[in-house]
């Protein structure tokens, strides 16, 4: 699938990538794929707990040797 | 030979920092501000929930250095192709350089209800009246819920927030109020603090306290009629005092061409050197920029220095480095300390970190100017993030 937004969050610490994530979140629709790059080790745990919380759906955590990338759908919003 | 120009836009943190960098013997340097005063912000929070009656603003004329020109305007466009700058009364500033510092704009009318609660009950983020009008709320107060806490991601100093929160607190217990209320802290992030080793470190405070948290709580909707928040992740929590952080937008400066911009307006500028996209000219510093990193003065005042030195032809880069002081109530502090290539680290609050941050409020204004230069260096070169996290992270 298509992603429809890529969030380009490499590098971000504090308050981390979640900040951009919730940000896209709120201007996406049902449907919408996702894709956040970021560096922080943490946004694997975090993304997981966010979709959970949220009702979407993780479709990949990938590492690649510069970033992790995460691809999520957007099923309720 | 002719002086090249100059022109920064923002007497803000970051603004200030460059200017009083630049050598006015070879740049003709001036200050645009729609304002004649400079705020320190970070004492807000202390004019909020401990009534404080400190001043905190100095006009910025007094503080850019002899040389550099202060003018009181209002920039509407910026033509970044023609390198053309328009202000309110039809003037318009020429430059060789220009940098953008504007700072955040709050956005109460983004979220619906929010409006009316801000106007009501103020908040602790945005200026000096809207805290004195938060204080005002607070002393009033005689039991209940609390709902406090930032209604979107993207807000100033990240530490700001739970330390609003953990100031209320002490004020509570301080008049006798701690068992007729309910503080309900509420944050679009996973827990209490984003980064998690510092919420590691702070998570313990914050449930001894008795301060009940509501993550992935970003505000979707206010009912004033009904006291309730609703977050966009399906919760809602019903409040008897709301203090609701407003979204942070970037400036209404109408720039040319508006590619350069994110859909919040926020300026997209290259993450070490700060020039904005497609631009050598151009910079835009501080809280204005799309970084990622936090919007504090601390990342104002570094990017500044960088900017500084590049525009006077010096190789300066910018490491992504934050230093947030976070106050955790009763007299003690710590600082989230990280860059671009090292995670926040644990770094455990004490007296002497709240004496340092009591001590910034005073030294401020010799920041501004540059004069406390040598002491920052010494700082930051002691609590470099790779260090702090040998010394605290291993221990866990
Ligand atoms: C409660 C609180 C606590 C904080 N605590 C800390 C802390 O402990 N440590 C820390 O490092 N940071 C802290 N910060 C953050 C810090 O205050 C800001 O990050 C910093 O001021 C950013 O500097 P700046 O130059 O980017 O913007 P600002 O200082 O906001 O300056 C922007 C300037 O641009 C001017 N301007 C805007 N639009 C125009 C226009 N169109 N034309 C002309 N002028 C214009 C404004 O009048 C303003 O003077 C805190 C902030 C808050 C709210």
């Amino acid at each position: 699938m298509e992603a429809t937004k890529i969030i380009d969050s490499r590098g971000a610490a504090c308050p981390g990538p979640i900040t951009d994530l919730a940000k896209a979140y709120r201007n996406s629709k049902v449907g919408d794929v996702l894709e956040l790059w970021a560096t922080d080790k943490g946004v694997k745990a975090d993304t997981q707990a966010w979709a959970t919380k949220t009702g979407n759906e993780i479709l990949e955590v990938k590492e690649d040797p510069d970033k992790i990338v995460v691809r999520i759908k957007i099923n309720k919003r | 030979m002719e002086m090249k120009k100059v022109l920064v836009i923002g007497g803000g943190g970051g603004g200030l920092i460059l200017a009083n960098h630049l050598d006015t013997n070879e740049f003709d340097v001036t200050v645009v501000d729609k304002n004649d005063l400079h705020y320190y912000q970070p004492w807000f929070l202390y004019i909020a929930f401990k009534g404080s009656k400190r001043k905190i603003s100095r006009p910025i004329g007094e503080l850019v250095k002899p040389g550099v020109k202060f003018v009181k305007d209002e920039i509407s466009t910026i033509n970044l192709d023609e390198r053309k700058v328009y202000g309110s009364r039809k003037t318009v500033y020429n430059y060789d350089y220009l940098a953008i510092s504007t700072g955040t704009t709050p956005d109460p009318d983004s979220i619906p209800g929010l409006r009316e609660v801000y106007d009501e009950y103020g908040d602790y983020h945005t200026n000096v009246w809207n805290a004195e009008k938060l204080w005002s709320n607070i002393s009033r107060f005689k039991g209940g819920t609390i709902a406090i806490g930032q209604s979107s991601p993207t807000c100033k100093c990240p530490p700001s927030l739970l330390e609003g929160a953990f100031l209320l607190e002490e004020h509570l217990r301080k008049v006798g109020l701690k068992d007729k209320t309910r503080i309900v802290f509420f944050t679009p992030f996973p827990r209490a603090y984003p980064a998690e080793p510092m919420n590691k470190v702070v998570e313990p405070m914050v449930k001894e306290r008795g301060i009940e948290v509501m993550p992935f709580f970003d505000v979707d909707a206010i009912d004033p009629k009904n006291k309730t928040i609703f977050s966009l992740e399906g919760d809602s929590v019903k409040y008897d005092l709301p203090i609701v952080v407003p979204p942070c937008k970037g400036t209404k400066i109408k720039i040319i061409p508006e590619t350069v911009q994110d859909e919040d307006r926020f300026i997209k500028a290259d993450k070490k050197y700060m020039k904005i996209q497609g631009y050598d000219d151009a910079f835009a510093i501080g809280d204005c920029n799309t970084l990622p990193t936090s919007k504090t003065g601390v990342t104002a005042h570094l990017e500044a220095m960088a900017v500084s030195e590049i525009i006077q032809g010096r190789y300066a880069e910018f490491n992504g480095r934050i230093n947030c002081p976070f106050d955790t109530a009763y007299g003690k502090a710590t600082f989230v300390i990280a860059d671009y290539n090292n995670p926040v680290a644990p770094y455990p609050p004490t007296r002497i970190k709240h004496m340092m941050k009591m001590t910034m409020a005073r030294i401020y204004w010799m920041t501004l100017k540059g004069t406390a230069d040598p002491i920052f260096e010494q700082f930051f070169k002691f609590t470099r993030p790779e260090k702090l996290n040998r010394k605290y992270a291993s221990v866990e």
